[in-house]
């Protein structure tokens, strides 16, 4: 939901392999905030079934939230707070919910705050320093985001790490990572510029590299889908833009 | 030991209502302080645009220092949750889903910050959800229909709000008291209740109908409602004739729609 860039909205629909996938908005960590429900119907409405749901106003969504999620194709978790998402997930069992979905194979996608809740470990900002936070684990590694727009993640991430924190990814703002179960698949970013880093320790030394990453803008496709994930093996590097300095 | 005082309130809403204005006051009253220091916390509204922009409209002129406090969005300086919060002479807890305002304070670990403000003698407050999350226990809409929920337990028993507005809560918290889950107080919008240390003090009405009803098991099965009298609240004091108000009224009609007060957070 990238401000007039819908390249990786198009990318996650594209990951459903369905022609209409019905999606799933969930704002918990925004605190279900109006305008960004709006923004997410406004992106999605015309090519998806859009639903959302709200876990302040229980009584005005759905009354069944597990049938309701497990029927969806896509999930996609905004950002906001990644404390506050965990502590009110927990309270409404969506945790339970989402460990199903995905297990069934339900696409799940979100940006900050929903991106960071799929690891193990991930680095939050809540607070002002970047602290980290234990996620829901359904990938076994740690994770950052804003990795270019709030250096001071770098450095935090890089002790961390070394530390002890479970090796894991970083990722630009503009930048995906796909994961298939537990293992990275590839990245993609919707700008030329942005990247994704992995992160791990080498003789107690913390090496940080670029993952190659597609972005999605130059794919042919008239629809600017890119191909779908079964077509992983037509996957092929691009040229790399120079390194940005963080 | 400072005392340790809890204000509940039915349901109230920062708006330039008398009959809302009034009880504002008359909080900022508890806190003895010229100018006191006042934090809201919309939690349980999900941080809520509009309630935290009504709270700070709501007192233009008064004499008092307003701070909110967000858990789901961001500030631009680094918070101290903790510093803050005891620094305060009032915290309000804004109303929404008791559920949600539990579990995300307790993520963000404040029922500790929260119960040492109280022991401190900060004066705490809050409608609707804001005010079951003191006791034992609720009657919450968090889920749907209205059912029994426990909060944070610094006061013993247990709160229902929106009594005459809401049928349901009463049926609810009546099955809940007959069955069992502990006596307590129930509600209208406008009314609310003192309690200093774990007792009820003094109970208010901010508008001329609010009740105030001790809710118990009557040994037979059923609930017994006695009803106590709350005391009619002072009209809220006229707003003074604020010099800045007047020129942003004036810049207004100047300058049309262009003008407006710029909120932070």
């Amino acid at each position: 939901m990238e401000r007039g860039n819908p390249l990786l909205d198009d990318y996650v629909l594209s990951l459903t392999g369905t022609p209409r996938p019905s999606v799933c908005f969930l704002p918990s960590a925004s605190g279900d905030a109006d305008h960004y429900v709006v923004r997410f119907y406004k992106a999605f409405a015309d090519r998806a079934d859009a639903s959302h749901i709200t876990l302040f106003r229980r009584e005005a969504g759905a009354r069944d939230l597990r049938a309701h999620l497990l029927s969806q194709d896509l999930i996609y978790v905004g950002g906001g707070s990644l404390v506050s998402l965990l502590g009110v997930w927990r309270a409404h069992g969506i945790d339970v919910i989402l460990r199903e979905a995905w297990s069934r194979g339900v696409v799940l996608c979100g940006l900050s705050a929903g991106a960071l809740c799929w690891f193990d470990r991930a680095l939050t900002a809540y607070y002002g320093r970047p602290e980290p936070v234990g996620g829901l684990g359904f990938l076994p590694w740690s994770f950052t985001a804003h990795y270019d727009s709030e250096p001071e993640r770098r450095e935090e991430f890089h002790r961390r790490v070394a530390a002890g924190m479970p090796r894991g990814f970083a990722a630009d703002d503009g930048a995906a990572l796909h994961f298939r179960r537990r293992d990275l698949l590839r990245a993609v970013t919707s700008k030329p510029d942005a990247c994704a880093y992995s992160l791990r320790v080498v003789a107690d030394e913390v090496k940080e590299d670029k993952l190659e990453a597609t972005y999605l803008g130059d794919d042919p496709c008239p629809a600017h889908r890119p191909p779908l994930v079964s077509a992983a093996d037509r996957f092929a590097p691009r040229p790399q833009p120079p390194a940005v300095a963080a | 030991m400072a005392a340790r005082r809890i204000v509940a309130l039915g349901g109230h809403e920062f708006k330039r209502r008398p009959e809302e204005l009034a009880v504002v006051h008359h909080l900022l009253g508890f806190t003895g302080a010229d100018s006191p220091r006042v934090c809201f916390i919309p939690t349980a509204g999900g941080d809520d645009h509009s309630g935290i922009a009504d709270f700070y409209l709501a007192l233009d002129g008064a004499d008092y220092r307003p701070s909110h406090l967000s858990l789901f969005r961001r500030e631009r300086e680094r918070v101290d949750v903790r510093r803050h919060l005891l620094s305060q002479d009032l915290i309000y807890v804004a109303g929404g889903s008791m559920l949600n305002l539990l579990a995300v304070w307790r993520a963000h670990g404040l029922p500790r910050i929260l119960a040492e403000a109280w022991e401190r003698g900060i004066v705490l407050a809050g409608q609707s959800a804001g005010a079951m999350c003191w006791f034992d226990y609720g009657i919450t809409a968090s889920l749907g229909e209205p059912r029994p929920y426990p909060g944070l337990g610094l006061l013993p028993g247990s709160l229902c709000v929106h009594y005459a507005r809401d049928p349901s809560r009463r049926s609810a918290y009546h099955r809940a008291v007959s069955g069992g889950y502990p006596p307590g107080y129930a509600l209208d919008d406008g009314a609310g209740v003192l309690f200093e240390g774990q007792s009820a003090a003094e109970a208010f009405a901010g508008r001329r109908d609010s009740r105030v009803i001790r809710v118990e098991a009557n040994g037979r099965g059923a609930a017994r409602e006695v009803p106590l009298r709350p005391e009619p609240l002072a009209p809220p004091p006229p707003p003074p004739e604020d010099a800045a108000i007047a020129e942003m009224r004036e810049l207004r009609l100047g300058r049309g729609r262009g003008a407006g007060l710029a909120l932070r957070g």
